[in-house]
């Protein structure tokens, strides 16, 4: 499948801000199953430069600077991308539970893929005693990985409320499960601190879903918007295999992979630092169009 | 001396195992150090021991030594025991030789993480170990240190087993919290005994320090680098200790706000512009930084420093990132690391530590559980071990050990048994008696100028009456303790500013940050606001208590004075009808309205605290004290503390006078003392000036502005409104008049460097000019309200003018914000 996706994110300021400084992360890092075909970044007013880095995650950051003082910046994230994920194996076929544990514990790499980085607590997402308890009953040590995965995502799915009034980006997870509502970042969040207390590593990806859905079908929670779900590492022979608990399935190829790192602060579209007291309001457009049709 | 070879306070001092003692267990020579000390601190106080906690307590009060606990708002005294640990110097030896091996280990294992990473590939060490520390920062991969050198300064914590053998508590690699403490430590222990310390051959600190200053210097490309010490700020539990270093060392002290990032270099703002940084001590976690880099919700870091350091080269110590190899979990590799990385083994061990993430070794810290204590291997919160404790295993009843296994068997990770370790004790002097105490002590180990690493002969050890001392610095009732390494004979001691170099003279002192020549503007400001208020409540008083004395005050002319501190926000509406003493009382206790004199001296300790690294103690010893106590019922009282309060502002602006170089810190500092002081003339004239004054109100002005005795040898008439007004207003040779004050500001201000394209208006300047032309031609019989009023104008412009140009604008960070539509 191929797919064109435009993202524009207006920032307004209350008044002007000096010496504004950012960090996008917003173009797609290289993740198996997808291809970045074309990219384009736009940032109104100009900056004075910008700098591509892949960062500590699995993240691609642009980094910028705006020297002159504005009281607004306009970012236009436009690209094309072919989608193409091998089905995932069968929840059978994956490893139990204690073995994954075992399994990422003998994994000898650092890389920003290995499996150590996403075992532990991150600054947002806490180790929670509360959730842990609450997914216990599907993460028993002699469970499939990928059953027992299914099962939390679902539960999420079906015990909390899709609700965009009811959290904010800094609302911890632990008020959203408590409030069994919230939005992808609060599930994505609550999954994995349930995982990783139960010792599998558990990652968050940043990311779209196609806005129209194939004939027939419903269209998704989360399109129209940037969206988040979860990569749980399966063992050695899987590796990562992305549940998206806000809509009950498994990452398919209607997801457009963004970015992934231990929570939300390392993939956060954008954040930055800027000279002055203002206020700000953020608007945010997303479309993601498939070409094939 | 004669007294001390009399009294031998440590003749009766026993313990039950004399090796388990540092007196007791050390070799003679040793032993008679420790009881020549002990003699001479009873010598000190004529044989009455007890004496000498209240001496070492005013050194250490008038040396501004003061910590927080987590958690605490106000500063506590800083307690330390009278009687230093000493150690011979051939144990110390072995000591040394054990530490500089782990520091070049330590350093051999860091950069193998942050290059390499063969030591994980090669199964050496658990990938987990590494990722479990918060201080492990994936964006230091790959990026080098100047010279290589991860670790500039390294500093660990010792314990001293029963037996004699010394081992390794835990490794501090992050932050050398401790090391200005133990500095401080000496010198209140070396000025309360005198030449004691010289006398039993104790080594000093001060060749140590500046070792460590030549070893951050050698880290630079400059050959004279500026090197700053960044420090989190006045709230941080050690800062006292920072600023203490960076007066020692002449290091800057600066926080991330006065600090700027432009094309990979790190600069410091001052009131003359950026200058350049060429390294940093910084007293800040590696995730806090940086916003942009790391955290972004940091409010202490500065803006792309990251780019400073790897694409620049900023040399920092510690490199970022190091923290993450002393997390309890390494400790059990390090013997292991110690073989492959030097084909070693460790001189000192370090407590024996079982990580539990290994199958094989989780089933024998079950199986030993009793005789170990369990901790959370990576210092967070872990299910089993509530409040991130560590617990002894035999502590533990059935129901926690079964709750303990069963979480470690989800996250084994995440737990570390360790030896029960028992401590040493050491002659510590509780009230009039030497009782034994368990202690532990931070030993510190920087890189010299050649790179090479050298131990401080010394440290800081920390006393206890519970047996825990593994957690934080210092907590409630522990007390800290010198270190001293003796020798046998005196041997040749290094000044600090070593043996060979003689420092190129210098005229300027070093930089001034806008943070600084802010705060001194202010402290002088405040200095000035609190002493004409306090003139203002005792000339209220004076005339209540005297009411036919030559200071009489009629009511009309004392309503306008508490008309005044109403305006100035002084006292609360409510209190202006009070009588005279309860009234003047309020504006003393006043701490919730910002003029009352309570919120003032507040005000003052508290800018005063931020600026500690260039004030002397003597300045601080003043500015500490409390306000004195006062009785409303008794106007003497109120009087007495107003009279008081007078006496220590003319210490502090005294001190100032006399002691400050005349640099730019003291033209800020003058500054701000003219500006309030022209300001609180206009202010007060115009109320004592109009039409309807008369002899009470000149009078009045005459003493709130010291002028009283100058009047009367110039004019043998008593107060009249046109001499008044020359006199207070006009008289250049008057230095507590309006013109002198306009005057010295125009000094100072052609005096302050010039900054050009920064795009402030010139216009403030002009216009003062402007209003000094027209006050040296003005005549005293017209001087009226509106003019008194537009001068007042021009110098809140001028004040205005002065903080946009010199000091700080604030740059913040901007905190990731969800898109209004992320699903």
């Amino acid at each position: 499948m191929n797919y064109q996706v435009t993202h524009i994110t207006e920032v307004k300021y209350d008044a002007l801000v000096n010496l504004a400084r950012f960090n996008l992360r917003l173009k797609p890092a290289d993740w198996p199953g997808q291809t970045l075909t074309s990219y384009r970044l736009d940032v109104s007013p100009a900056p004075k430069g910008i700098i591509n880095e892949s960062g500590p995650f699995v993240v691609n950051i642009a980094r910028l600077t705006l020297d002159r003082p504005t009281a607004s910046l306009t970012v236009t994230s436009e690209f094309s991308v072919r989608v193409d994920r091998a089905s995932p194996e069968a929840e059978d076929a994956s490893p139990v539970i204690t073995d994954v544990r075992s399994q990422a514990l003998a994994d000898r790499g650092l890389t920003a893929r290995d499996p150590a980085n996403y075992l532990f607590a991150s600054p947002i997402a806490a180790m929670t005693q509360e959730i842990a308890e609450w997914a216990a009953s599907w993460l028993a040590g002699d469970n499939r990985v990928m059953a027992a995965a299914a099962g939390l995502m679902r539960a999420i799915h079906f015990e909390f409320a899709y609700d965009s009034k009811a959290t904010k980006a800094d609302t911890p997870p632990l008020e959203a499960f408590r409030a069994r509502r919230g939005v992808c970042q609060d599930f994505a969040h609550i999954m994995i601190i349930a995982l990783r207390h139960f010792g599998i590593p558990a990652a968050y990806v940043s990311g779209y879903l196609r806005t129209n859905p194939p004939p027939g079908r419903a269209r998704l929670v989360g399109a129209d918007a940037t969206h988040a779900w979860v990569n749980v590492w399966c063992g050695a022979s899987l590796g990562w295999i992305g549940f998206d608990p806000t809509n009950s399935m498994l990452v398919g190829n209607d997801h457009i992979f963004t970015a992934m790192g231990r929570d939300f602060a390392d993939v956060s579209p954008l954040d930055g630092v800027f000279i002055g007291r203002a206020g700000q309001r953020m608007k945010v457009s997303v479309e993601v169009t498939p070409l094939d049709l | 001396m004669a007294a001390s070879a009399l009294i031998e306070p440590l003749r009766d001092y026993a313990v039950p195992n004399s090796k388990a003692d540092l007196f007791t267990g050390s070799p003679e020579n040793v032993a008679t150090s420790w009881r020549r000390m002990a003699g001479g601190l009873a010598g000190l106080c004529d044989g009455r021991l007890g004496d000498i906690h209240d001496r070492l307590l005013r050194e250490t009060t008038d040396l501004g030594m003061t910590f927080r606990l987590s958690g605490d708002t106000d500063e506590r005294p800083w307690p330390v025991s009278p009687m230093p640990l000493l150690i011979g110097t051939q144990e110390w030896a072995g000591i040394a030789k054990g530490l500089v091996q782990r520091a070049s280990l330590l350093e051999r294992v860091i950069a193998d993480i942050y290059g390499a990473q063969s030591l994980v590939a090669d199964g050496h060490l658990p990938a987990a170990v590494v990722a479990g520390s918060a201080s492990y920062a994936r964006k230091m991969q790959g990026i080098m240190p100047p010279r290589g050198r991860y670790l500039q300064i390294y500093s660990v914590d010792l314990a001293r087993g029963p037996g004699g053998d010394w081992r390794v508590l835990a490794d501090r690699l992050r932050l050398p919290t401790g090391i200005g403490y133990a500095l401080e430590n000496r010198l209140a222990i070396s000025r309360t005994t005198g030449t004691l310390l010289s006398d039993i051959n104790a080594r000093r600190l001060a060749g140590f320090f500046a070792e460590l200053r030549r070893g951050i210097a050698s880290s630079c490309e400059r050959a004279s680098p500026r090197i700053a010490l960044l420090t989190p700020g006045e709230f941080n539990q050690s800062y006292t200790e920072q600023a203490h270093l960076a007066r020692y060392l002449g290091f800057p002290l600066v926080e991330g706000r006065d600090l700027a990032v432009s094309q990979d270099r790190l600069y410091v703002r001052t009131i003359a512009g950026l200058k350049r940084i060429d390294a940093v001590w910084r007293w800040i976690g590696t995730e806090m930084l940086d916003p942009l880099a790391f955290d972004a919700h940091s409010q202490i870091g500065v803006p792309d420093m990251f780019d400073a350091w790897s694409s620049g080269d900023l040399a920092v110590a510690n490199w970022p990132g190091v923290g993450v190899a002393q997390a309890r979990a390494f400790s059990a590799f390090m013997p292991r690391l110690a073989k492959v990385l030097l084909g070693e083994s460790l001189i000192l061990p370090n407590m024996a530590t079982w990580w539990c993430g290994q199958d094989e070794v989780r089933a024998v810290v079950r199986k030993r559980l009793d005789e170990l204590v369990i901790s959370s291997a990576f210092g967070t919160e872990v299910a089993g071990l509530k409040g991130g404790r560590t617990r002894t295993g035999a502590s533990l009843n059935a129901n926690e050990r079964a709750e303990l296994f069963a979480a470690m068997e989800l996250r084994p990770i995440d737990y570390v048994g360790q030896e029960i370790v028992h401590l040493s004790t050491t002659p510590t002097l509780i009230g009039e008696k030497f009782e034994p105490r368990p202690f532990t002590l931070r030993a510190f180990v920087a890189r010299g100028a050649d790179g090479e690493w050298g131990v401080m002969p010394g440290g800081f050890a920390r006393l206890s009456a519970q047996g825990d001392l593994r957690t934080s610095l210092m907590g409630e009732g522990d007390f800290s303790a010198d270190v001293c390494v003796v020798d046998d004979v005196a041997i040749e001691q290094l000044s600090m500013l070593g043996p060979d170099k003689v420092p190129p003279v210098r005229r300027s002192g070093g930089i001034l940050s806008s943070q600084a020549a802010d705060n001194l503007f202010w402290l002088s400001r405040y200095s000035e606001r609190t002493e004409i208020t306090v003139r203002m409540v005792r000339n209220l008083l004076g005339s209540s208590i005297e009411v036919d004395g030559g200071s009489g005050r009629g009511e009309p002319s004392r309503r306008r004075l508490v008309d005044l501190l109403l305006n100035w926000g002084a006292i609360p509406a409510g209190a202006a009808d009070l009588p005279m003493p309860q009234l003047c009382g309020r504006a003393f206790r006043e701490q919730k309205l910002r003029g009352g004199i309570a919120a003032l001296v507040d005000s003052i300790r508290e800018i005063g605290r931020s600026l500690r690294d260039r004030m002397s103690a003597d300045f601080w010893r003043v500015a500490n004290q409390p306000i004195p106590p006062i009785d409303d019922k008794w106007a003497q009282t109120v009087l007495a503390a107003s009279n008081i309060m007078i006496d220590r502002l003319s210490v502090l602006s005294g001190l100032a006078a006399e002691n400050m170089a005349r640099g730019p810190a003291w033209r800020f500092y003058d500054l701000g003392r003219r500006i309030e002081r022209a300001l609180s003339i206009c202010r007060i004239a115009r109320q004592l000036t109009g039409l309807d004054c008369g002899q009470d109100e000149y009078g009045l002005l005459l003493d709130l502005f010291d002028s009283q005795i100058t009047y009367r040898s110039r004019y043998l008439v008593g107060p009249m409104r046109a001499p008044v007004a020359d006199l207070i207003l006009l008289d250049s040779g008057n230095p507590r008049g309006l013109l002198y004050q306009v005057e010295c500001m125009a000094e100072h201000i052609s005096n302050l460097p010039q900054l050009t394209d920064d795009g402030i208006p010139e216009a403030p300047y002009r216009q003062f000019s402007a209003m000094l032309a027209n006050l040296r031609a003005m005549e005293c019989e017209s001087v009226d309200d509106a003019q008194l009023q537009d001068i007042e104008t021009r110098l809140l412009a001028l004040s205005d003018a002065i903080s946009q140009r010199y000091f700080l604008q604030y740059e913040r960070s901007d905190p990731p914000v969800r898109d209004t539509l992320l699903a």
